[in-house]
């Protein structure tokens, strides 16, 4: 598919018919309310409610008034929809801001101001210096004789330096008014979100003499959004416009993720779904027996005789409504803003802020913190995730001799200096490619000084050294570069450059002097892409061997090359080149061919080191997420050696003979499979050994372990704690993540490039850091930071309370619906099974909505441990990975807790009010304030650290309750009318609040007395040592010492079966089997299950020290 | 973030991470927080007060609930003749005359007011066919005298609104007592037994009774169609429904001390069928205390978390002398012995 566009022609572009109206709003005024609707009711949780709430219309069955659900419902509802209708209205200002910026364009060689949404396709538009682009031109002309202006593309890629743009070729040398006249037709794909490719022709009509067809590439463009910078003014035609921009396309809106809590909260509620319908069915048949065998007696009732036919429906469903509760509408929102919050508390945290460039952290996704608290596997990238991306040059080769060796920094080697100044050939050569074979700007900044503007840090950093050394890269001026070296001025014609993809890993450029006209190839690149086109008589020895020296040291390696062409030979490589880069479909590939014609024999001039530091505290972090459990997988673009290196040196793996590195490596399958198999054997004999294991792949091997030896790779992946990939592509990134995902692991994937873009997205965790290779990482993230080390604060502190609270949060909200639930349930045996509600409209509705959600929401500034606690103790993060405060077992201890306090509530009120005294509306306000007493006693039990916060709401609370309910009874009309006041003045209420309080509360505080002390959990254990001020911060020996091996840590299995870690409410009663709860809610279901399936992986299935890690 | 930024100047995102966060102590949730632990000290003596609290308390509230005198007289077999309770209802149903003498012998001394309650059992008056009956705005006023959609099969009467109309009303409970002691009578006060909130506002003083129990079947006691309903006492109590099947409802008041050994003859006319869904009915003479009538449950309850708590209190402290655990004992934190390591 193409599309045409005719340049300057209304007529012709018509069929394109398209403005360039913006529009990133997601509804219209007329759509928004049905849309909305449509999107909120597509929740099942929603359907259900609505469901409900259309059941409470019929009158016959509804036990409240209809209002007790459409309230909250409607409440609920328009909390969403004007959130999004708050959004969609800011999308759409900001829409027009951009829609009705004014811009120049030129009609019929008319310069005319418009504004931006109304440029159609084929208007050449006009920018000035720091014009925003407002569509996506292709370049016709720009101030600069050459044809060359800069953009920055900041807003589109992320990157901050400055690019070149230049016209296409057939526009040169086109003069003003000329420009303004032009006709001709481009020939486009159709609009794509690619913005690296922009694969069309262009043909000028007469009177143009150049009338050829003209490649056009991405270089040609100035898309949507980049800014006109260093140039003073450009024009271009509008290709893509409106939303088919290339800006316009790969927006989107992205899928929600959905935390690991998440999941377990919805299978919960299916769960309670479930026991709602059998509480239903139960009593629905209960009281159509009754009906039928009592009722009937009962004259007063007056029951008809004849019945309709849907009689026997009639109870049950109204058992249906009463039980609807046990569902809390109110836990979504809850969790929505609980969520919210903890985000809001990561951009927050002073803590978490780059010193250096003040950038503070940014959770760009706000629902899944919790899922922070859960990870069990770390991807990271390593330059400029681990590493500062600071690249400074430090040594080199030259001809075989070592430069910088000594000392350590080459530019201050006296060898080297001395060699340049006796204008050794290798040397000057060497200098030559290091200034001018890259894509790197120099601009004179205001002092006379140069800047480099460099897309690679690398370049940067070797143009800088070039400088440094005497060969300084003073100026581009459209094709034409200026060297000085030692006073005297080189220049250089450009006359094709070779660009560096990821699949070739090498540029190129082809330069003439202007002196001698000698044309000449400098090339750059990785060693095994460059060493195997040396030319024929050429050792390379030494020079692997200084590569291999210099990645030993953790140092990144080019190698310089060289290569004097003859003009006939470049001429006819030429004409191949231009062909190949004007084709339309799979152009890069074709480019890359004809390169590769170019780049053989070459002279290999040697090897230049750059040094890429650490980033502060990242040995640190790394060390601490490894103590909490977590996996470090590193996954880089580099060389082998220099990956390894890196690891060393950040803790990543240890030295020998503490660690063990086992390779995998092998260019055939044979080769892979004999590897794997070999490291797979050694994984699982030494699993049993006090050793920190670790295999090296490249991405050549894994391309083929992934691809046939799936299996036998996945085992290994869940056997080995620590993994290092290098060579690997982005796509290779993203494949491993989800080898990770699809063994049911948490994955956390981190970087900073544009490389890590696909594992971050795939990830259930993408966290970018804001870094030095653009903001790509970080915008495609869910999280940005500024650094590194930034991750454990992240992951220790952010994500564990995220998951604790939201794990008493959410249970805590079924805890209070079943407990009214199941008060209304009891009443029913005693109200002959008719489905009466104890309680009235009011209250039903007010009890979800307010009585019970402020005090627990208040639990998010809740800490159960110091930060500090947590830090030193990272272990105590698998409670949060293993899902041990929200599972199954816990819910099941809290839902007995709501069973237990409905009895107490229940016989209580029913025999402290009897007789005289049972009259309805006072009994199920007797009841009621039971309720909310021993709730707001349970979220104070609950509470770990009570802050002002925290006594308002939870005591607040209580008194909000009786001023809500004395409001009530002051309304004659309320069927509540005096009851509160009458109740209030009775002794015989307080003391019956009093008692529910003492026998509710009174076991459970025991019990979870019990539990704290005599069977405590490792939290429990902090926080009675942090509290007491204890012995905890002697504890010294157990920060400092050596990671303990993995014998150890599984061997006692014994300790698992004692009764040690019987746990308090919220911990799984099963805790016995941690596995279990860990595992609960994998593919594999339940405990059995899982261990059979880890046997299936491995024969030797005693080896797994790996999956004991939650032992 | 995808979603949003477009076409506009900036990436929101990117503008947004440039901002320094602002250092509150709330921002950094360093507010200052209080952090109980349970110490065995703090837990023992928590059971001992609340035990020690809670035991007198109990002794208390018995001690109210048995100052109350309370004398119950089971009367709705032995008011049927015995050559009629084979069919009890037949003879409940039928016309004729159903008085019905009582003698109560009063067993200690009763204090003025006495309170003369009729109590049902096995009757649900909290039925949901039976509750939903009834309409309060009809009740309010007379304007909405045909507002008696919910009141459905008591509503209308060949076209005409019921007034007060539904299940409640229509079941009035309409036995009668008159007590005499040693022949001479005891007079019954059957004034402001209602709650005064009801009188007041819920049953109107322009309200009238409209044909009330003038369709067939009939069910309870009959109105006088003179008297408003806020004078209506009688109904107004019915109609606070009750909330368990076993209910007092209070039929009036004694105002006279009765002495101990007394003997109180009752007439009562036994008019209310209870027969048909074997309910009981029982005459309630009692006293009042500050807690109210006759009720052990508070003052048992009390007696036993009281005790619990105690014998909680003593557990835990044998517990903490036999099996002393220090808090935060570090050699429970091993790592490498336990999960997560």
């Amino acid at each position: 598919m193409k599309r045409f566009v005719y340049i300057n022609d209304d007529e012709a572009s018509k069929e394109l018919s398209c403005d360039n109206r913006i529009s990133n709003t997601k509804y219209t005024l007329w759509n928004f309310l049905p849309k909305n609707l449509w999107e909120q009711f597509s929740r099942f949780m929603n359907q259900y409610f609505l469901l409900i709430a259309c059941l409470q219309l019929w009158s016959l069955i509804t036990p409240v008034n209809p209002a007790s659900t459409w309230g909250p419902l409607i409440f609920i509802f328009a909390v969403s929809a004007s959130k999004e209708a708050w959004d969609d209205y800011h999308r759409f200002l900001s829409d027009k801001k951009a829609n009705e910026k004014e811009v120049w364009i030129v009609k019929q060689g008319i310069k005319k101001h418009i504004q931006a949404q109304e440029i159609q396709v084929g208007n050449i538009v006009w920018l000035r210096e720091n014009d925003e682009v407002p569509c996506d031109l292709v370049l016709l002309g720009t101030s600069d004789p050459q044809g060359v202006c800069y953009v920055e593309t900041a807003a589109l890629d992320g990157e901050t330096d400055l690019k070149t743009r230049v016209i296409p070729s057939a526009c040169v040398g086109i003069d003003l008014e000329l420009l303004h006249r032009m006709k001709g037709v481009l020939e486009c794909p159709v609009p794509d979100k690619d913005i690296r490719r922009f694969d069309a022709n262009m043909r000028l009509f007469p009177p143009f003499i150049d009338n050829d067809v003209c490649s056009l590439t991405i270089k040609n463009t100035l898309l949507q959004s980049c800014y006109l910078r260093n140039t003073e003014w450009a024009c271009g035609v509008s290709v893509y416009t409106g939303n088919q921009t290339k800006l316009g396309m790969s927006r989107g809106i992205a899928e929600p993720k959905l935390t690991a809590m998440d999941a377990m909260i919805d299978k919960l509620t299916g769960a309670i779904f479930v026991f709602q319908i059998v509480v239903v069915m139960v009593l629905g048949v209960a009281g159509n027996v009754w009906k039928d065998t009592e009722a009937r007696k009962q004259w007063y009732v007056q029951y008809p005789e004849k019945a309709p036919w849907y009689e026997l429906l009639v109870i049950p469903l109204r058992f249906e409504l009463l039980c609807s509760i046990m569902i809390p509408i109110s836990i979504k929102v809850s969790l929505d803003l609980v969520k919210g919050l903890y985000a809001k508390f990561i951009e927050w945290d002073v803590e978490m802020v780059d010193q250096e460039t003040g950038t503070a952290s940014y959770a760009a996704n706000t629902a899944i913190s919790e899922d922070l608290g859960q990870v069990e596997y770390i991807l990271t990238d390593k330059t400029g995730t681990l590493t500062d991306n600071k690249m400074i040059f430090r040594r080199c080769c030259i001809g075989g001799t070592f430069y910088g060796n000594e000392n350590g920094d080459a530019l201050k080697d006296a060898h080297l200096l001395s060699a340049i100044t006796s204008g050794s050939t290798d040397v000057i050569r060497f200098l030559t490619v290091m200034a001018i074979c890259n894509t790197v700007i120099p601009v004179r900044g205001k002092a006379g000084d140069i800047v480099y503007k460099a897309q690679s840090q690398d370049e940067e950093a070797l143009v800088i050294a070039a400088a440094r050394l005497h060969m300084v890269f003073v100026g581009k001026n459209a094709n034409f570069l200026e060297i000085r070296l030692n006073g005297s001025t080189i220049r250089y014609e450009v006359l094709e450059i070779l660009e560096f993809t990821s699949d070739r890993k090498r540029m190129s450029v082809v330069v003439k002097d202007c002196q001698d006209g000698k044309i000449i190839l400098l090339s750059k690149g990785a060693d095994e892409s460059i060493l195997p086109y040396a030319c024929a008589g050429q050792q390379t020895r030494t020079i692997t061997e200084a590569v291999e020296h210099y990645a030993q040291l953790g140092l990144r390696t080019l190698c310089l090359a060289w290569r004097e062409l003859e003009e006939d030979e470049y001429l006819e490589w030429s004409v191949k080149f231009k062909e190949a880069s004007s084709v339309l479909v799979d152009r890069e590939w074709r480019i890359a061919e004809v390169c590769q014609k170019l780049e053989h024999d070459l002279y290999i001039l040697g090897v230049t080191a750059i040094e890429d530091r650490l980033q502060d505290g990242v040995p640190e972090t790394i060390e601490i997420l490894r103590k909490a459990g977590i996996n470090f997988w590193m996954l880089t673009g580099d060389k082998q050696n220099t990956a390894i290196q890196i690891a060393l040196s950040c803790n990543f793996i240890s030295p020998e003979p503490k660690g063990q590195l086992l390779l995998i490596d092998g260019k055939t399958e044979e080769d892979v499979s004999r590897s794997l198999e070999r490291v797979l054997l050694t994984m699982r004999t030494t699993t049993s050994e006090p050793k920190d294991v670790a295999f090296v792949i490249d991405g050549w091997a894994l391309e083929i372990a992934v691809k046939h030896y799936r299996k036998d790779f996945v085992e290994l992946a869940i056997l080995s704690r620590t993994a290092i990939c290098c060579r690997v592509t982005p796509s290779q990134k993203a494949q491993l993540v989800e080898i990770l995902k699809s063994c049911d692991y948490r994955t956390l994937a981190i970087g900073d490039g544009g490389n890590d873009v696909r594992m971050i997205q795939q990830a259930d965790i993408g966290v970018g850091i804001s870094g030095r290779e653009g903001l790509q990482a970080a915008r495609a993230a869910d999280y940005s930071i500024g650094r590194f080390r930034f991750l454990k604060r992240l992951i220790l502190v952010h994500g564990r309370y995220s998951y604790n609270r939201t794990a008493f949060l959410s249970q805590y909200s079924f805890y209070k619906s079943l407990l009214i639930c199941f008060i209304q349930i009891f009443f029913s045996f005693i109200s002959g099974v008719s489905g009466t509600s104890l309680f009235n409209s009011v209250s039903l509705m007010a009890y979800n909505v307010f009585y019970t959600s402020v005090p627990v929401l208040v639990s998010v500034i809740d800490k159960d441990l110091s930060e500090a606690s947590v830090m030193q103790h990272p272990q105590i993060l698998f409670y949060c990975q293993a899902g041990r405060l929200l599972n199954p077992s816990t819910f099941a201890g809290w839902f007995g807790r709501s069973l237990f306090h409905a009895i107490v509530v229940f016989v209580i009120t029913i025999h402290a009010y009897a007789n005289e005294k049972s009259e309805m509306e006072e009994l199920g306000m007797v009841a009621l304030s039971g309720c909310i007493w021993l709730q707001a006693f349970v979220v104070a039990q609950e509470t770990n650290s009570f802050t002002v916060l925290q006594h308002l709401s939870i005591w607040g609370n209580l008194v909000g309750f009786y001023v809500i309910n004395f409001l009530f009874s002051a309304i004659p009309s309320s069927g509540m009318y005096t009851i509160m006041f009458r109740l209030c003045s009775q002794p015989c209420y307080w003391i019956t609040m009093f008692l529910i309080v003492g026998a509710g509360m009174g076991p459970i505080f025991a019990l979870k007395y019990y539990r704290y002390t005599y069977r405590p959990s490792k939290i429990n254990i902090l926080q009675q040592a942090e509290r007491t001020g204890g012995p905890i911060l002697t504890l010294g020996n157990i920060e400092t010492q050596p990671r303990t091996t993995l014998e150890e840590e599984v061997s006692p299995l014994s300790i698992i079966t004692q009764p040690k870690n019987r746990s308090p409410v919220y911990e799984p009663l099963l805790s016995d089997s941690p596995n279990a709860t860990r595992r609960s809610f994998g593919p594999t279901g339940t405990p059995l299950e899982f261990f059979q399936s880890q046997s299936r992986l491995s024969s030797s299935s005693s080896g797994y020290s790996r999956n004991c890690k939650d032992n | 973030m995808s979603s949003g930024g477009g076409g506009s100047s900036e990436p929101s995102g990117v503008k947004k991470t440039s901002k320094r966060p602002k250092y509150s102590r709330f921002t950094q949730q360093e507010l200052p927080a209080c952090k109980p632990i349970l110490t065995p000290s703090w837990v023992i003596l928590t059971f001992l007060v609340a035990g020690v609290v809670f035991i007198p308390l109990g002794v208390i509230c018995l001690f109210a609930s048995q100052g109350v005198v309370e004398i119950v007289d089971r009367y709705d077999t032995d008011c049927v003749p015995e050559s009629s309770r084979a069919n009890k209802v037949a003879y409940i149903q039928s016309e004729g005359n159903k008085m019905c003498n009582r003698t109560i012998t009063v067993t200690k001394t009763m204090k003025h007011p006495i309170y003369v309650y009729y109590q049902l059992e096995n009757y649900y008056q909290n039925h949901r066919r039976y509750v939903k009956s009834r309409n309060d705005a009809q009740l309010r006023s007379p304007r909405e005298e045909n507002d008696v959609q919910t009141c459905a099969p008591e509503d209308n009467v060949a076209g005409h609104p019921i007034v007060p109309c539904g299940l409640v009303a229509w079941s009035l409970f309409n036995d009668t007592y008159q007590f005499s002691r040693n022949s001479e009578k005891l007079p019954v006060n059957k004034k402001d037994i209602s709650w005064k909130s009801d009188r007041d506002s819920k049953f109107g003083k322009n309200v009238y009774p409209k044909n009330f129990q003038s369709g067939a079947p009939i069910g309870g006691g009959t109105l006088d169609p003179k008297k408003p309903l806020s004078e209506q006492e009688d109904l107004i109590v019915w109609m606070r429904t009750a909330a368990l099947p076993i209910f007092r409802k209070l039929y009036g008041k004694i105002e006279t001390d009765l002495n101990a050994g007394d003997t109180i003859m009752v007439l009562l006319e036994n008019n209310y069928n209870t027969y048909s869904f074997n309910g009981e009915k029982k005459l309630v003479l009692s006293t009042t205390s500050w807690l109210g009538g006759r009720n052990d449950f508070l003052g048992v309850a009390y007696l036993t978390v009281g005790s619990i708590c105690l014998f909680l209190a003593v557990t835990f402290s044998v517990l903490y002398l036999v099996k002393p655990r220090q808090l935060g004992d570090p050699s429970y934190l091993s790592w490498n012995r336990s999960p997560g390591g």
